[in-house]
């Protein structure tokens, strides 16, 4: 989206803040109305919440946290999937031999694992990882797999009709052909673990902006509930926009549909 | 042949490995089938299944009723969209599981907690997709159905509707996916703040496992029983959308 | 005598697996190309033109008979066969300049020269097809045109013995088809005397194309493929827009035209 004129998203702008206001104000009624300041907050408890959280350091502290596991599960996620997606969608026959426990795993999802992973690690910060890495692992190897086998064939035509070595034809031929697709699935492993960070936290670990939500839910003080809502929020559509920026950058051919983002 | 060495060496290796701790809780596949057949003979575990799956499918339902027409709405229309897509934009990165203790304060712990939370984790993929699909639409479709003189709204229901299916059929089957693990993980959630009690399904069934019994095969049972579900229900939404749609050939 | 450059020699080739699903691409297939030679294939769709190409590149295997060059079978693809696909197979992730070099960075082409003769021959090739000052785009930034280009330039930099060109020019415009027919021409050496131009192999499906292009146009048919016609293309060179005006450019057309006909109706109702 990086080009389109201001004249042009100008009217968007514009319904932006409109309709952010529309809700606000809606919102702000809604609270007057049941007056119930743990069951419905206004507005502005939650605005006063949030400059509270901030000006003690609470939000970047838990954010710091959350975010700090989530660039670890992603580190290692990658660091597994990246490989053995490469490795798998180049040979058919090691494909055959892993795909059937990728499959069988697949289904059950991370959070589904917490139970025997609180079993095994206990509340700290071990559990969260773990079930982030989890998370990120399977989306990360397979859209890996479909970026090398969706690499034209053409390209390894032309590589080969030089002379290329092949596994010069890996590194410099399949591997930046596949970019675009494995940023993608970067970007949908990011997705798939921050959300599995918030059900991580918010049962086991000491800390952590999903911890933070169920505290204060617990304690009642719901205008700090939602103010780390907003916070994963926030959180969430950052790391997105950065990695999409990084993919603009990286691979500025790629043309990205405006529509599935 | 190749395709089940993996899954076998695995199994095998697993079993020994268990068997060999001397721990009787340890669990192995055999112990974990077990205590499956165990759990499906009781009950207990079809009636957890029964009970998830209904707040999924409830939550579901409310969900692509909703999403569905907002999105061919948003995607035909540009106004439409430039008015509402803040508002989805805004709460998309919210994954479902953070808005719980919300739903749990408004709603308390039971079934209808859960079906919000179904609702809203499935609502963003199917909306998205069907926005997509609406959009996609080849232009040059488009422009038959005005040359042939049909208006807006009839375009709407048969140039794009038919067009958006295909896209919208994806997001049904992501939404789906969502909604299942959102309501493994709303269960056991609640299950770990409820102490265990009162609301039923299978992550509650994990929980109480993992924090009264220390069951570890029937936790292991149970997981496996939520990646079948996963499948299954996959598999028939596939189904259902080959037989919606005939002419596609995904 | 113009020594031969590439034969094929009674090359059958079939697709699919062994019992009922066998497509045969091409049959009874022998045909010799002369050093230096401009020879075009042409024929409709399917006729296994595209196929006759990859033998030729060592791209696929006859099921039977041989395909040689210089008297020597071939056995794979190579640097010494340079190919020019359909649809250019520009990697994008390169700028013009990357895409030029990488066969001489990667490949045995580029093995006896260091950086800077390498340099040099990226730039002097560049210049040759014209795009000099684009070096530096990328391919989604440049016109068909263009891309055209480079895709010969990347091809010519390894200075390849034999070209081959799969309807190179079929995604263009007829207008710039026009065009870049003449600059192949002159790239391909047709203002040099014979014996200072290299062997090359041209699909196209496109008659006055191939006429306008060919030292010999080899007419091909369908179902199975197979050879039907090999016709002297007896114009000067060399060639530009005052041949296509000549009566001999139109009564070979004509002729080709009317052994093609009929199966190219068939393509249009089957």
């Amino acid at each position: 989206m990086a080009a389109t004129p201001v004249a042009r998203r100008l009217p968007d702008v514009i319904a932006y803040f409109r309709t952010m206001a529309v809700f606000v104000a809606g919102w702000w009624a809604l609270s007057r109305w049941t007056s119930n300041p743990a069951l419905l907050p206004s507005p502005f408890a939650v605005v006063d919440a949030i400059v509270e959280l901030v000006a003690d350091g609470e939000i970047f502290m838990h954010a710091g946290i959350s975010l700090g596991r989530m660039l670890i599960s992603l580190g290692i996620a990658a660091l597994l999937a990246i490989p053995l997606g490469l490795a798998m969608g180049l040979r058919r026959t090691l494909d055959d031999v892993v795909d059937p426990v990728v499959e069988l795993l697949r289904p059950i999802s991370g959070i589904a694992w917490i139970p025997l992973a609180l079993f095994l690690f206990g509340i700290g910060n071990v559990l969260p990882v773990f079930i982030m890495t989890y998370a990120a692992f399977f989306p990360i190897l397979l859209g890996t797999i479909a970026g090398v086998r969706s690499v034209d064939r053409r390209f390894i035509d032309v590589a080969r009709t030089m002379g290329v070595a092949r596994r010069t034809i890996v590194t410099r031929v399949v591997v930046p052909a596949a970019l675009p697709a494995l940023l993608v699935a970067v970007r949908l492993g990011v997705a798939s673990s921050w959300t599995a960070v918030v059900a991580a936290e918010l049962i086991g670990a000491p800390s952590g902006v999903g911890y933070a939500v169920e505290w204060y839910r617990e304690l009642l003080m719901t205008p700090q509930v939602m103010a780390f809502i907003a916070t994963i929020g926030v959180l969430g559509y950052l790391s997105d926009r950065v990695l999409r920026t990084l993919a603009q950058r990286f691979t500025p051919w790629a043309t990205k549909l405006e529509g599935v983002r | 042949m190749r395709s089940v060495v993996l899954p076998l060496t695995l199994l095998v290796v697993w079993e020994a490995w268990g068997t060999a701790s001397g721990n009787r809780r340890t669990p192995t596949p055999t112990r974990v089938i077990g205590a499956a057949i165990d759990l499906v003979m009781s009950g207990d575990m079809i009636e957890a299944i029964a009970t998830s799956l209904a707040r999924v499918f409830a939550g579901f339902a409310i969900a692509a009723l909703i999403a569905i027409p907002l999105g061919l709405a948003m995607g035909a229309f540009r106004s439409i969209e430039r008015n509402v897509d803040p508002l989805v934009e805004s709460f998309r990165p919210i994954a479902a599981i953070a808005i719980l203790p919300l739903a749990i304060l408004w709603l308390g712990t039971g079934t209808p907690a859960a079906i919000l939370i179904v609702a809203y984790a499935a609502f963003f993929p199917i909306v998205i997709h069907t926005i997509a699909g609406a959009k996609l639409v080849d232009p040059t479709l488009l422009r038959v159905a005005a040359t042939m003189g049909l208006g807006r709204l009839n375009t709407v229901r048969t140039v794009i509707v038919p067009g958006a299916l295909p896209s919208i059929g994806v997001g049904l089957r992501i939404g789906m996916g969502v909604a299942w693990t959102a309501i493994v993980a709303a269960e056991l959630a609640v299950g770990a703040k409820a102490g265990g009690g009162g609301s039923g399904g299978i992550g509650q069934m994990m929980f109480v496992f993992y924090a009264y019994s220390i069951e570890l095969n029937r936790i292991v049972a149970c997981m496996i029983a939520v990646g079948l579900v996963a499948l299954a229900l996959d598999r028939a939404l596939r189904a259902a959308l080959r037989y919606a749609m005939p002419w596609n050939a995904q | 005598m113009t020594p031969v450059k590439l034969r094929l020699d009674n090359v059958v080739k079939r697709f699919g697996g062994s019992g009922g699903a066998q497509t045969t691409a091409v049959e009874d297939l022998t045909l010799d190309v002369a050093a230096g030679e401009f020879l075009v294939i042409v024929g409709p769709s399917g006729c296994g033109k595209t196929t006759v190409l990859n033998l030729l590149a060592g791209l696929e295997l006859p099921t039977t008979g041989t395909v040689a060059l210089d008297g020597r079978t071939i056995r794979g693809p190579g640097p010494e066969r340079g190919v020019m696909f359909q649809d250019y197979g520009l990697f994008p992730w390169h700028t013009v300049r990357g895409n030029v070099e990488f066969g001489l960075r990667h490949g045995p082409a580029g093995a006896s020269l260091d950086v800077a003769a390498r340099k040099r021959r990226v730039q002097s090739t560049i210049e040759l097809v014209g795009l000099a000052g684009a070096e530096n785009k990328y391919p989604h930034q440049l016109s068909g045109g263009m891309r055209q280009r480079v895709a010969l330039a990347r091809l010519v930099a390894n200075e390849p013995d034999v070209l081959l060109m799969d309807e190179p020019l079929a995604a263009l415009d007829a207008q710039t088809r026009i065009i870049l027919q003449e600059e192949l021409l002159r790239i391909w050496g047709q203002d040099r005397p014979a014996a200072e131009r290299r062997t090359v192999v041209f699909i196209t499906h496109a008659i006055d194309e191939a006429v306008f292009l060919a030292d010999r146009v080899a007419v091909m048919t369908t179902n199975p493929g197979r050879l039907k016609a090999v016709i002297d293309v007896p114009l000067d060179r060399p060639r530009n827009d005052a041949t296509r005006a000549h009566h001999e450019f139109q009564a070979l057309g004509q002729h080709i035209w009317s052994l093609i006909r009929n199966e190219a109706y068939r393509a249009t109702v089957t």
